[in-house]
């Protein structure tokens, strides 16, 4: 079974490579994209910083300009590494009725779309690395409290990036009810943005901004990982987050199954 | 031979949102919504044996391609039951899907900017087709269809013909026990449908595999199919032999007489009626127990040079039954 699996992914892995390739230039400007958001956070932070002379936030929430750097450069790091795009791709396919072929193999299409998701990040990473140590080296960011914390992080990453990525594949999934599902995409992508942490540590946000962002799935795809990295959490506060993050992707997954489902329903009932 | 396609009573109802034009009613339409049931097919019921070559024709709207996908499992019916292979369509379960296939003329299965064999490599993996049989099965196809410069092009670059039989071949790779075939040869020219009928005829011959095919052109049923569905309206009109349905919808022969002059030509209306006079061409309808009779009163009464009996052209059958209303053609089964 597992054979059959790397199998799927490695084909779809490869076809994807192929044809990024025939688009190298886009693909590069897709992935450069994703540094617009932390870069004119921390550009609007370091002049706060600066401008009040000294740290922002107080006692262990606060960040120099140095903090802020670390901050964001690690958030654009990990954000391209949980990126998720599926949704514009997917209510084109609804729409347009190229989704069809693909509900007609013996695979769920979810598979080809993941596939292509990490080829997309396994071709891109390789471009962006000379890119990202340029930027630390010009920004002189703080360092986290030990550099054991950057390994550590790696597996709530992992978990961010794939919750992050199964609830994107739930709002895409939406098309099937709306073919207009930008505006939905849209709402989400404000949210998160704030609860997330791409726009402001959440440390800084104001109290139930920073208790709305405890309690949303955002966080635990967005600064959760960053805050593992720096060192700014205990290890206790580490596990519980990442028992959050499996409670939250276990809830993801089983939303998925069942809007899956519905909307396969609905799709060959209203004419695939 | 076993039955591999059993549809009975299948309907399918679609619910469609319906508004005037102009912005009162695009206005009026946001509070309230006005629907209407589009009965795109209606209790239909036919089965296929094992090795079957079928045509499925009607005109546009007629239901053709709704029944396909309902086969197919990509549409839930509104009502009735369909078994295809001991399956259940709809329910897409992956032991049913690995052993179908459904190709549309006007749908791409292949990924459209890197070469088709890309595109075959990821279904060896979906499929699940050892290598072996993969590579025996791409060079069969590679040299049936005449493939061996196409698959090494982006899919882009292919013209609608090239695409249609690469589109075909990553159908056929994994070997389907049924072929459900929507339009195969749309837009391609005559040279390219005379391939691909060629080769859908060969790949029945050699795998016995099912195949239903929809087609607008009659040439494609005709070499293929010894049996066709005729479905218009959402309603099935015949289903029987191609010769048969020549004999019950058009039971006439056509004579066309080549005579001395125009004025001879001028005399054959009494025979019969006259489908079309060419000079001194005439083509003549006349019912099929009356043929011979009328042959012999042409022979004798005017100065025939040249005497053909034809059978009426399928399209022209065919397009009788198109313009019959369903229930009021000929022979309804």
């Amino acid at each position: 079974m597992l054979t059959y699996w790397w199998q799927v992914y490695r084909a779809n892995l490869r076809a994807s490579w192929a044809m990024m390739a025939q688009y190298r230039m886009v693909v590069l400007i897709w992935a450069l994209w994703g540094f617009v958001g932390p870069l004119v956070s921390l550009a609007v932070w370091t002049a706060t910083a600066s401008a009040r002379g000294g740290p922002v936030g107080q006692g262990g929430a606060s960040f120099s300009t140095a903090d802020f750097a670390a901050y964001f450069l690690l958030f654009m790091i990990y954000g391209h590494i949980t990126m998720s795009w599926d949704v514009f791709e997917f209510a084109y396919r609804v729409r347009s009725g190229s989704l069809s072929p693909k509900l007609l193999r013996p695979l769920h299409p979810i598979h080809e779309d993941a596939a292509s998701n990490i080829g997309f990040k396994l071709f891109t990473t390789t471009l962006l690395i000379p890119i990202w140590a340029a930027i630390y080296l010009m920004l002189r960011p703080s360092p986290p409290t030990s550099y054991w914390w950057i390994p550590a992080s790696l597996p709530s990453l992992a978990l961010a990036a794939v919750m992050r990525y199964v609830l994107q594949y739930v709002l895409a999934i939406l098309s099937f009810w709306t073919t207009r599902i930008d505006a939905v995409n849209q709402l989400y992508f404000t949210l998160d943005s704030f609860l997330s942490g791409r726009v402001a540590p959440l440390a800084l946000l104001p109290g139930g901004m920073a208790a709305a962002a405890q309690a949303t799935p955002f966080r635990y795809m967005g600064s959760f990982p960053v805050e593992v990295a720096l060192g700014k959490l205990t290890p206790q506060q580490v596990l519980t987050g990442m028992a959050v993050q499996i409670v939250w992707l276990a809830a993801a997954l089983l939303l998925l199954r069942w809007a899956w489902r519905a909307g396969v329903r609905q799709y060959s009932a209203a004419g695939a | 031979m076993a039955c591999q396609i059993s549809l009975e009573k299948l309907s399918k109802t679609y619910r469609v949102t319906e508004r005037s034009a102009g912005a009162a009613a695009a206005f009026h339409s946001l509070f309230h919504r006005t629907y209407k049931e589009v009965h795109a097919v209606r209790d239909i019921s036919f089965t296929l044996d094992e090795g079957e070559v079928v045509g499925f024709l009607g005109p546009n709207g007629a239901g053709k391609t709704t029944t396909l996908k309902m086969l197919a499992g990509l549409l839930h019916p509104s009502a009735g039951t369909a078994q295809v292979l001991g399956h259940t369509p709809w329910r897409r379960e992956h032991a049913y899907l690995r052993q179908i296939s459904l190709v549309m003329g006007n749908r791409n299965q292949l990924l459209w900017d890197i070469p088709a064999m890309d595109s075959f490599l990821v279904n060896q993996a979906v499929y699940r087709i050892p290598e072996a049989e993969f590579r025996r099965t791409v060079d069969e196809l590679v040299e049936l269809l005449d493939l061996s410069e196409l698959l090494r092009k982006p899919v882009r670059n292919l013209s609608l013909g090239e695409r249609m039989k690469c589109e075909l071949a990553a159908s056929l790779l994994h070997s389907p026990r049924v072929l459900f075939l929507d339009e195969p040869t749309l837009g391609v020219d005559l040279t390219m449908q005379g391939r691909i009928r060629a080769f859908v005829a060969e790949h029945n011959r050699r795998t016995g595999a099912t195949v239903l095919l929809t087609s607008h052109y009659m040439a494609d049923v005709t070499a293929l199919c010894k049996r066709v569905i005729v479905i218009h309206h959402g309603t099935m009109l015949f289903d029987g032999g191609l010769d048969d349905l020549a004999q019950r919808i058009a039971p006439y022969k056509l004579v066309k007489i080549d005579v001395e002059s125009p004025e001879a030509a001028a005399r054959a209306a009494v025979f019969g009626n006259v489908v079309e006079v060419d000079g001194v061409r005439v083509t003549l309808q006349t019912p099929k127990a009356e043929a011979a009779a009328t042959v012999g009163r042409l022979l004798a009464e005017l100065p025939v040079v040249d005497l053909t009996v034809e059978d009426p052209p399928i399209e022209q059958v065919i397009g009788q039954v198109f313009a019959a209303e369903a229930g009021e053609t000929p022979q309804a089964c």
